[in-house]
């Protein structure tokens, strides 16, 4: 005698294959192909995924920024294959939880197809887990944490800022033969912070340097008192310090104010602009960044220009690092998409993996490539200083060096960096 | 020992400024038992305040704009003092118009709304300064550093943790020597009783609200020289706050002023000789006092525990 169940008058066994055939329709071999809309003239749609708020929110403003002018210039000169290039864009709030949720939000509701942005590592690697599932095509466009383009490598994230150990080789050579010996680490306690310092660490020792001391700072702390006391009792020769974000303003002003910039040399891995805009006075030591919009190259006025003119209303008045990374990482993934003829994910892939920009084209003093191992960028790197004789009150930083991508490369990268097969991430096309 | 000493030091200054920040909220959940989630908005208030009037970027006349800045820094810092907490005064007003309705009800109903005003605080903000960053100047009279035991030390900070003293011993005055605080205590014991010994009541918690804004207010002002002024900062303030209030014991001046020195000393020291734990130390304080004492250090039967 067949049972039927009391709800459907539907057997058992009915619903089970039932079911069996509706997960295998969604889980089966057709899982990797996607198709996320319909008609070749539909709007291409990108999800810009940039903190407003928490300790990256200026920073991921001024992202977003240097994002929406690349698009605009699309835009004006008649789309990407002949379609509008459409954005969305959600307050990741520098919460990884928040970055899944907007991510997983614009990928499956909003029907955006690539996805750019995140300054703070933990929002990023969150974000590359949701593109992960999907197939989506991430551009990382702010964060540095060495892990994300080693460890948390993906087939579909590419990584366009330099990262600590980009920084650390760039910086740290020097000062342990020119300052001393003797180095103190001062830590953020997340990804970032944690892989910077060790990149650090790295190169001290293998230049001859020891490291006495790493104190680990929580993010959002406020008041850094303890570890400036602990600094001084140690007597470090230099203080390499990876502290991000609002915490390093913070940071910044309180030594300023106790005038400790005099006591030890400090090297800050990487100086965003937006965390030095308006506080200029407390820019001291040495720190690292991949462009500045005085640096004496062809393009580069004709660039901060159209930024101005792109953005009246910002509340920094010229392109720094940060809006100069998520302009050319959206640059690119347009220009990808237009080698490729075509949206397909596996196809645009194609054309960012191992793909050459030239110096001239990015404003930078030596050429520029996607290593196809990691997928980062590897470019440029400067070291720079307080500009003691500036030619206009945007003038802060003294460009002191510029290192060839080849001689800052993270070697250890791609000994951690596993990129999935082809087959294996999902394929759509928009 | 000599090691130590400085970190010890720096726990007592750190302490007393957390206490400032947590007095406020005291007041408030200790006399009134509401919980003001919207502490943290009016102490960001209170910086951003503060902020207008020393920078001179106020909404007046160029030429009354350029009088002002005219004007030395520290007769600007001083004023900001004075007038900041009196311009977040009204804010209080109208909060505590608006959790009227909850009064006597489910503590839920007045922390939910408390919580949303909050938000409406903090995005008012952003609308109004933008999501940049702010510096308080300081007056080079009580900025800069100093020496002691042969390290550089922040002159404003022992300013700051002065001026949690003075403000910590006003509120003690006002609540334990004065007719208005055996008013408001005997109000939070048995409101029924003193309305029928015919004391406005509404009237008194008015008043409670809005020195707890106002104190509120002062501890942003102070705090914005050393922590920065930026539209999220409430959320700095008010989580360490309601920790000292519960470690301390809710309802107990004596308890927000020794929760708020255990915590600075434990954040202090754990900072320069665990700094991983840092942040945590300050919960795990928590964890251990109220595993013994329920009602934290100084506590009393409250709202909590309804």
């Amino acid at each position: 005698m067949k049972r039927r169940s009391s709800s459907g008058g539907l057997s058992r066994r009915t619903v089970v294959k039932g079911g069996l055939l509706t997960t295998a329709a969604f889980f089966g071999p057709w899982q990797h192909t996607r198709v996320l809309a319909q008609g070749a003239k539909k709007p291409i749609k990108i999800g810009l995924t940039c903190d407003a708020s928490g300790q990256y929110g200026n920073s991921g403003q001024d992202d977003l920024r240097g994002m929406r002018m690349a698009i605009d210039e699309f835009n004006a000169k008649g789309g990407v294959l002949g379609r509008k290039v459409e954005w969305i864009t959600a307050d990741t709030e520098t919460n990884p939880a928040t970055g899944t949720r907007v991510a997983e939000r614009f990928i499956s509701q909003d029907g955006c197809g690539f996805l750019i942005g995140a300054v703070h590592s933990g929002v990023a690697n969150a974000i590359t887990q949701v593109a992960n599932k999907y197939g989506t095509i991430y551009l990382n466009s702010n964060s540095s944490a060495p892990s994300e383009a080693g460890e948390n490598c993906s087939r579909i994230k590419f990584v366009w800022d330099g990262n600590g150990t980009n920084f650390s080789k760039a910086a740290v050579q020097n000062a342990v033969s020119g300052i001393g010996k003797n180095w103190l680490l001062l830590t953020n306690d997340y990804v970032w912070g944690h892989t910077t310092s060790a990149a650090t660490k790295t190169q001290v020792e293998a230049a001859g340097g020891r490291i006495i001391d790493n104190l680990l700072v929580p993010q959002n702390t406020r008041d850094f008192t303890s570890y400036l006391l602990k600094v001084q009792q140690a007597k470090p020769d230099v203080v390499a310090m990876a502290i991000g974000g609002d915490d390093m303003k913070v940071l910044r002003q309180q030594i300023s104010s106790l005038k400790l910039e005099e006591k030890t040399a400090w090297i800050n891995n990487q100086q965003d602009w937006p965390d030095i805009w308006g506080a200029a006075d407390t820019l001291f030591g040495v720190f690292g960044t991949t462009w500045y919009h005085k640096l004496a190259l062809p393009g580069v006025d004709d660039f901060v220009a159209r930024w101005k003119k792109a953005n009246p209303q910002s509340p920094i008045p010229v392109p720094g690092n940060v809006s100069y990374n998520g302009y050319m990482a959206t640059r690119e993934l347009l220009r990808a998409i237009e080698r490729a003829g075509s949206t397909n994910n596996h196809a645009v892939i194609k054309q960012l993996e191992g793909h050459k920009m030239s110096a001239s084209d990015r404003m930078q003093h030596f050429d520029a490539y996607i290593d196809p191992v990691t997928h980062q960028v590897q470019q440029t790197i400067y070291l720079a200083r307080r500009n003691r004789k500036p030619k206009d009150e945007t003038d802060l930083y003294e460009i002191i060096s510029w290192s060839k991508p080849e001689a800052t490369q993270d070697d250890a990268a791609a000994q951690k960096c596993k990129l999935k097969a082809f087959p294996e991430v999902p394929t759509f096309e928009m | 020992m000599l090691e130590l000493l400085p970190h010890l030091l720096n726990g007592i200054a750190l302490g007393l400024l957390f206490s400032l920040v947590a007095l406020g909220f005291m007041l408030i959940l200790g006399l009134m038992e509401q919980i003001n989630l919207a502490h943290g908005s009016l102490f960001a208030l209170g910086a951003y305040f503060a902020y207008a009037v020393c920078a001179a970027k106020l909404p007046l006349p160029n030429e009354a704009i350029a009088a002002w800045a005219a004007v030395p820094l520290g007769w600007r810092f001083a004023t900001a003092i004075v007038v900041a907490p009196i311009l977040v005064a009204p804010f209080g007003l109208v909060l505590e118009r608006l959790m009227r309705r909850t009064y006597g009800r489910d503590p839920l109903y007045g922390l939910l709304l408390t919580f949303g005003v909050a938000m409406v605080l903090e995005e008012m903000i952003r609308v109004i300064w933008g999501t940049r960053d702010y510096m308080l100047p300081v007056p080079n009279d009580i900025g800069g550093g100093f020496i002691m035991l042969d390290l550089i030390w922040s002159t404003y900070r022992f300013w700051a943790a002065a001026m949690a003293i003075v403000a910590m011993a006003g509120v003690w005055f006002i609540v334990e020597r004065t007719r208005f605080g055996a008013m408001v205590k005997a109000g939070a014991h048995d409101s029924e009783i003193v309305q029928a010994l015919g004391i406005d009541l509404t009237r008194l918690r008015v008043w409670i609200f809005v020195l707890g804004t106002m104190l509120a207010a002062f501890a942003g002002v102070v705090m914005a020289p050393l922590w920065g002024i930026r539209p999220h900062m409430g959320v700095d303030a008010v989580v360490p706050a309601f920790l000292i209030i519960v470690l301390g014991g809710v309802g107990s001046f004596w308890g927000a002023v020794i929760g708020g020195l255990l915590v600075g000393m434990v954040v202090g020291l754990s900072a320069a000789y665990a700094s991983e734990w840092s942040m945590l130390s300050m919960y795990l304080l928590l964890i251990g006092v109220v595993a013994f004492r329920a009602r934290g250090l100084f506590g009393k039967k409250s709202v909590l525990e309804v």
